[in-house]
């Protein structure tokens, strides 16, 4: 147990599911912390790459929190792990990555972290943990968020304890429950912005 | 129509009418920020008005593909992956069950026969993972078939032609 950086490897950082993710893991973090620990967290597209490898070379342990991107990792995380690899730390934190799917199957994130472990070891640093995350666009907004939070809190105390875990969850749904779940949860996402179901549902692209 | 995605300049293919060449290096694509603009805002249609609102139709119409990319951790290089990310306004929010999984449904986006030319890949492993991301792919961008080819980057561009040319003879 020791220092840890959270990198948020989300697109929309501020404003990101990764970032409600990474708060609920620094909360039980925190929670059975000692004063010598010190959790630092950054976001791929708000801090300077220089900044957080910087703060990766006084760290235990590394948590990227990212959502699954065209089934893979996000390309500005890719770009910044690009950047961490030609300035690997000399303290070979490990490891660890909470990602999230906004598909029902937690599984569908499984190539991504398959990346990662690659990134791990092309820069010689040691995976640890993971935390897969299904119908993770919705789960916070359920009254099922406990299930992801105690997740995440394994997830934590997994990491304080220094010991391997890989885990996965999701909505407790038939698929297609989640299915129509989904189809509310866009519908409800749209109206603020006065869109219709009927033009969400366009088959043109770019009005063709 | 067919066409050829690439993350570098090819050199002359000599393509069909029907074969759109796209040179990804040369054009101006900034990442995906997630707003879900082209989901929920202007459906079908990116917020951001760059050089992919070109290539996203291209990849819906198309029945069949090469993409040619630079492998970084089994998955494409930033070029490629940054233009993927980018093709969501052919997706709409909705999910429906697709071969068993939850996938996003399509616009008027084409089954496409693919073949994927990768370059740059480090070891056995690293080709294995990004053979896994390739059938990933197929879920979701609707490939009917694909061929996945790993190659150099000097030789890539030899392989573009003769699978290029196989779409001349068909």
């Amino acid at each position: 147990m020791g220092k840890i950086v959270i990198v948020n490897g989300s697109p929309r950082a501020p404003k990101s599911n990764s970032k409600q993710y990474a708060a609920i893991f620094k909360e039980f973090y925190q929670a059975g912390a000692s004063e010598a620990d010190a959790i630092r967290e950054y976001a791929v597209i708000q801090d300077e790459y220089a900044a957080i490898a910087q703060a990766v070379k006084d760290c235990s342990d590394l948590l990227f929190v990212y959502p699954l991107y065209a089934d893979g990792i996000p390309v500005v995380l890719l770009d910044f792990l690009k950047y961490l690899e030609k300035h690997v730390p000399a303290n070979k934190p490990q490891v660890s990555a909470i990602v999230n799917c906004g598909f029902f199957e937690p599984e569908q994130t499984k190539v991504s972290l398959s990346m990662l472990r690659l990134f791990c070891r092309q820069a010689g640093l040691p995976f640890s943990s993971c935390l897969s995350i299904g119908s993770g666009e919705a789960f916070l907004t359920t009254p099922l968020a406990f299930m992801v939070k105690r997740k995440i809190k394994q997830l934590a105390k997994a990491l304080q304890k220094g010991r391997k875990r890989e885990m996965q969850v999701t909505l407790p749904l038939p698929k297609k429950s989640f299915v129509k779940a989904s189809t509310g949860f866009w519908l409800t996402y749209a109206e603020k912005f006065g869109v219709t179901k009927e033009q969400m549902d366009s088959m043109k692209i770019e009005g063709e | 129509m067919n066409l050829i995605l690439s993350d570098f300049p090819l050199p002359e293919l000599g393509q069909g009418p029907d074969t759109a060449v796209v040179d990804l290096s040369a054009l101006n694509i900034h990442h995906c920020i997630g707003c879900f603009g082209c989901w929920v805002k202007t459906p079908g249609k990116c917020v951001i008005r760059d050089d992919a609102g070109k290539v996203y139709p291209l990849i819906a119409q198309s029945d069949r593909v090469i993409y040619v990319s630079r492998v970084k951790y089994g998955s494409y290089d930033s070029i490629m992956k940054t233009m993927l990310e980018r093709a969501i306004p052919i997706q709409k929010a909705f999910i429906q069950l697709y071969r068993g999984e939850t996938h996003h449904m399509q616009r008027a986006v084409k089954d496409k026969e693919a073949v994927i030319i990768a370059y740059g890949a480090q070891s056995p492993e690293e080709q294995a993972v990004f053979r896994k991301l390739i059938e990933r792919n197929a879920y979701n961008m609707r490939f009917s078939s694909y061929q996945v080819l790993f190659t150099t980057k000097q030789q890539a561009a030899g392989l573009v032609k003769k699978e290029a040319a196989k779409w001349e003879k068909s």
